[in-house]
């Protein structure tokens, strides 16, 4: 336990690194996946296939893949960015991926009939989206949402392997001096389950509170 | 271009690999490669019979007959396996077969990729029977394992790309970003000796020399051996200084295994002093290093050890 206690410093340092890594890569990662969804979903057939070759290209590819050659790559091209906002953009735009999908089987919950009531109203594609179908399709969504929410906090700790000190670096420091791995990464461990748990106790909230009564 | 060319080799190699295992199933994985280790294994010695005590870990071996070592697969020079053979080359890897020469008679290893997370743990529930993996002997780590030797005494230094200026110890690097093997050795020397050093650290030591050459950092702190290597593989790195750390390397054992400790470090005097130590010295470490081998440790000789 002592191994533990003697470094809550070194923890609280990771842990916040952690944290800043989730929301602002999940910040972004809504933003694209919003856009991606709009594409897929859109009238426009040049715009469908962009969207759907985003989401195939990010989902077929491990994140340490993209992590490792960002962080490698990206130099030798000229683009070298701090290690941290490397991490967070790369992991924002992998997670896009997902969310694009489950923001996508949202609009699909839509039934037809509202979107064609949108259009007889005489709202454009842009219009009906953001008044009609997104409002709804966002509020079907929100668990599967959360869960990708708690899938990439876990997906952070991948950072570690690029230079990135977050939660799983830092007890591997700390593990180096102690050699106390069990109560280390336990306690990682605990920390790792107290962010799933907040998400999960969040989204439970916001999908009793905004539930689409039908 | 270099990253595709990088890709592509890692791509050939993990082929390489591949075919490797393929092709070793039917001949016999253990012996290893003829041309190089061959030689040194075959005048390794074999302990006497009665050294094998009924009941020891010793007899536990020699009747599985085949040691379980806990050890890397990417450490050049000390435990890397050989993408065309499959065969695991260096230092700590030589060591591993000729201590399972010596208490099975044959040179039969099986290696199980720890990591310095579960070292003590694989020790402790006796997945593995040793642990030959550049583990730095300290009295904290000898609370959880029994460290046998040092077997082999080693430095970390720096390396910098050339034409830096103002790095030239380990005390110049406070203020500066400094890259490190993850779970090395290095990151506790560097916050001991430079606590306002920022340290970034990366999984394998050819990451941090491209995130060296590509200014992620300013320096790469790492063993010296591997820092010789990688500067005279890549001018455009250089080795400064002299080693400023000593890192006794023991092999670990399960803690409190004392009869199995003795038996380790007594096969550690006899290939010390009859010069297969040496000899194993000379032809991994020995490559890249100049002149004779060094003096080994002497047994025993640091706190807990």
């Amino acid at each position: 336990m002592s191994a533990l206690l003697d470094h809550l410093p070194e923890f609280w340092q990771g842990l916040v690194v952690t944290l800043q890594l989730t929301v602002a890569s999940f910040a972004g990662a809504a933003v694209v996946g919003l856009v991606i969804t709009a594409m897929r979903v859109s009238p426009v057939g040049v715009l469908r296939g962009i969207g759907t070759a985003y989401v195939e290209t990010f989902q077929n590819l491990p994140l340490l893949v993209l992590l490792v050659l960002a962080v490698f790559g990206l130099p030798e091209i000229g683009l070298k960015a701090d290690l941290l906002v490397t991490a967070m953009i790369v992991i924002a735009l992998y997670e896009a991926a997902y969310i694009a999908e489950a923001l996508r089987s949202g609009v699909n919950a839509v039934s037809a009939g509202q979107g064609e009531a949108a259009r007889a109203l005489g709202l454009t594609f842009g219009q009906s989206l953001r008044h009609v179908v997104l409002p709804q399709a966002l509020r079907t969504v929100i668990q599967p949402v959360g869960n990708i929410f708690i899938a990439l906090t876990m997906n952070t700790s991948l950072a570690a392997a690029v230079g990135v000190v977050d939660l799983t670096a830092a007890a591997n420091r700390v593990n180096l001096m102690e050699a106390q791995p069990i109560p280390i990464f336990v306690g990682a461990g605990l920390a790792y389950a107290l962010i799933a748990a907040c998400a999960g106790f969040v989204t439970g909230r916001l999908e009793r509170r905004l539930v689409v009564v039908r | 271009m270099v990253s595709m060319k990088r890709l592509a080799a890692v791509a050939a190699v993990s082929m390489l690999g591949l075919s490797a295992c393929a092709g070793t199933d039917s001949g016999s994985p253990a012996v290893p490669g003829e041309a190089k280790g061959g030689d040194l294994i075959a005048s390794a010695p074999v302990a006497a019979a009665a050294d094998i005590l009924p009941g020891s870990t010793m007899e536990k071996i020699k009747q599985r007959g085949e040691l379980i070592v806990g050890g890397s697969l990417d450490a050049p020079l000390l435990s890397q396996q050989n993408p065309t053979t499959g065969e695991v080359e260096g230092f700590d890897a030589d060591m591993g077969k000729a201590l399972a020469k010596y208490i099975i008679g044959e040179p039969k290893v099986k290696i199980v990729n720890s990591a310095s997370e579960t070292r003590e743990a694989l020790l402790g529930n006796g997945t593995v029977d040793v642990v030959l993996q550049t583990y730095t002997i300290t009295p904290e780590r000898a609370e959880q394992v029994s460290f046998a030797g040092p077997y082999y005494s080693s430095g970390l230094s720096l390396a910098v790309r050339k034409g830096t200026t103002g790095i030239t110890k380990p005390e110049d690097l406070n203020g500066k970003t400094v890259i490190a093997g993850a779970n090395t050795p290095a990151i506790p020397a560097i916050k001991k000796l430079a606590p306002q050093a920022k340290i970034v650290t990366f999984g394998s030591d050819p990451e941090c020399m491209q995130a060296l050459k590509q200014e992620r950092g300013d320096a790469y702190v790492q063993d010296e051996t591997l820092l010789v290597a990688n500067a005279q593989k890549d001018s455009s790195v250089q080795v400064v200084g002299s080693p400023f750390t000593t890192d006794p390397y023991g092999i670990g054992l399960k803690h409190g295994d004392d009869q199995f400790k003795k038996f380790v470090n007594d096969w550690l005097k006899k290939i010390q002093a009859d010069g297969l130590w040496q000899k194993t010295w000379k032809q991994s470490l020995g490559t890249v290093v100049q002149g004779e081998a060094p003096t080994p440790p002497q047994i025993g000789s640091v706190p807990g050890s």
